[in-house]
């Protein structure tokens, strides 16, 4: 499990924050000691960090440039000021991405998930019961069969399989959507979702992607 | 200073003289002094008063007329003792020290407000970013503890931030200082985050969004942007028809000299008298009756922001078919041999 470490001087954000990345499969991690902030982290050794500007003792800035001297993880600065300027130096220090408060936790979540995957230099294929899935030419393979997908579907579809056995919700894969310039409506995406479904059928995965009323879908 | 006007002025000091002259003439008159003596007398005493006239006159009239020609001059009007040298007779002296010292109480006064507003702005600035962190608390937890409430709590929430911004943005295009950073932006990002932003709205109102053609670059502020296309998207929102088949078009064009952004909606429309009208303040128009939830701000802020960036904005439309508002980016020359 990736460990997140929380800097955030706000008890009830850092709190929730927590909550909402265990949900997510993370575990997150919230700093207390501001003081020693920089010797705190090389304890915790996160995978990334969630850097908050406004923190005691020490900016999160200059914190960040310090960071940099020694460290490479990634770094997500959250912060409720919100000017060019802000997000300038932040970038410049070596900020992984920026993001203002109040953000959506759908969003947040899925830059944290962007960055991770960018680490693990994202494999081209996937590979999901006896069939591969080619990121690249946009298609499922089994054997010699080869089926396209649209982009909307490979979307659909490498978010079930980086979330296998956790329910994946509705609102869930319209924020994947979204975040990559498909601004699609809630028809479009359950006909999206029946095409995938029978796609994969076609391949031999009958009733691959199961839904849970109420809740959202399920990749068996 | 007209030169009649300054005679009117000293009538009474005339009257006087001449009555005295008259006596004076009288009098040498009832001594049996010689004639033609007391015509000499009589002429002296009334050319030297018109040279003293004269001589008065023109002293005075350098020194108004030196006044009068720098405040018309001056676009800052009240700077106009800074460009005057002192005057030499007693009464301009009295005058000018009297300006100086209302001129100085009044710039202590100025300062005052400005201090004032500068304290106030700031501690609004503050207080929004604190008042961000109870928002992005409610948000949070509303993600984690989910229940059929929810996305009601949720819209009055991003209500509560959209009036938040307003008031930041308000707070920011009302002053003078530099609060933005123009550097080049990609139109296309910007809208990104704006339909980001509003999925949830866009979703649960059914309204399809349509983003063509934005890939550009433009030079402006992209926060202040943001902000400007997320209130224009908002209005869309709030004005849509609710025959179901509402949509928002996203559009650029590139025009030799510029780039124009379109954001076209298929809503309610504005009535051709308020078209005039929309961006002035707290203008609500008919539309505004109808849903209620209009302050008038918005669309302000908007223009003063747009203003500020040297963009144009227009906004034209047909009641009950559409709004299209356009941005207009200039490009400039400059920025190229900047780059």
């Amino acid at each position: 499990m990736k460990k997140i470490l929380i800097i955030e001087d706000e008890e009830t954000i850092s709190k929730e924050l927590a909550e909402a990345l265990k949900n997510a499969g993370y575990n997150p991690l919230i700093l207390e000691n501001f003081k020693n902030a920089l010797e705190e982290i090389k304890i915790y050794n996160p995978d990334l960090i969630l850097l908050d500007i406004n923190i005691p003792y020490m900016n999160g800035e200059i914190l960040l440039q310090n960071l940099r001297k020694t460290s490479n993880i990634p770094v997500i600065m959250v912060t409720s000021r919100k000017t060019e300027a802000d997000e300038l130096i932040s970038i410049t220090y070596g900020a992984d991405d920026y993001i203002t408060k109040p953000y959506n936790p759908s969003i947040l979540l899925l830059r944290i998930n962007n960055i991770f995957r960018r680490l693990n230099e994202f494999n081209d294929t996937i590979k999901y019961k006896d069939i591969i899935v080619n990121l690249s030419k946009c298609c499922i393979i089994k054997g010699n069969l080869e089926i396209l997908l649209t982009k909307n579907e490979i979307l659909i579809l490498t978010y079930f399989l980086s979330h296998r056995e956790v329910i994946v919700t509705r609102d869930e894969l319209m924020t994947t959507l979204w975040n990559n310039n498909l601004y699609i409506n809630d028809n479009a995406l359950t006909v999206n979702i029946s095409r995938l479904r029978s796609k994969l059928r076609e391949v031999g995965l009958e009733n691959a992607i199961e839904t849970r009323k109420g809740y959202g879908y399920y990749l068996r | 200073m007209k030169f009649r006007n300054y005679l009117k002025d000293k009538i009474s000091f005339s009257v006087i003289y001449f009555v005295m002259i008259l006596m004076i003439f009288l009098l040498m008159m009832a001594f049996k002094i010689d004639i033609s003596l007391s015509l000499v007398i009589l002429l002296i005493l009334i050319v030297t008063y018109i040279i003293i006239i004269l001589l008065d006159y023109f002293r005075k009239k350098n020194f108004y007329a030196k006044l009068f020609s720098n405040i018309s001059l001056l676009d800052k009007s009240y700077l106009v003792l800074e460009m005057l040298n002192e005057p030499c007779f007693y009464e301009g002296r009295l005058l000018y020290q009297a300006l100086y010292d209302i001129n100085k109480s009044m710039c202590e006064n100025v300062n005052f407000y400005k201090t004032s507003m500068n304290d106030f702005k700031e501690y609004i600035e503050m207080w929004i970013h604190e008042v961000k962190i109870p928002i992005s608390s409610l948000v949070l937890m509303l993600h984690n503890h989910k229940n059929k409430n929810d996305k009601r709590i949720l819209e009055q929430v991003k209500r509560i931030e959209n009036y938040v911004e307003q008031v930041l943005y308000y707070a920011r295009s009302e002053d003078a200082n530099k609060d933005y950073l123009i550097k080049e932006t990609s139109l296309a990002k910007v809208i990104h985050e704006v339909a980001l932003k509003n999925k949830d709205d866009l979703l649960e109102q059914n309204i399809n969004l349509q983003v063509n053609n934005v890939e550009f670059k433009v030079y402006t502020d992209s926060k202040w942007l943001e902000f400007i296309i997320n209130q224009i998207i908002n209005n869309s929102i709030k004005y849509k028809k609710d025959d179901g088949s509402s949509f928002i078009r996203i559009e650029a064009y590139d025009e030799k000299e510029r780039i124009t952004l379109a954001i076209i909606d298929n809503g309610i429309g504005v009535p051709l008298s308020d078209i005039p009208k929309v961006f002035d303040k707290t203008f609500t128009g008919e539309n505004g009756r109808i849903k209620h939830q209009s302050t008038g701000m918005g669309l302000f802020i908007v223009k003063n922001l747009c203003e500020k960036l040297g963009h144009q904005i227009t906004l034209e439309s047909v009641k009950d078919e559409y709004t299209k508002v356009n941005i207009t980016f200039n490009k400039h020359k400059f920025y190229d041999v900047v780059k």
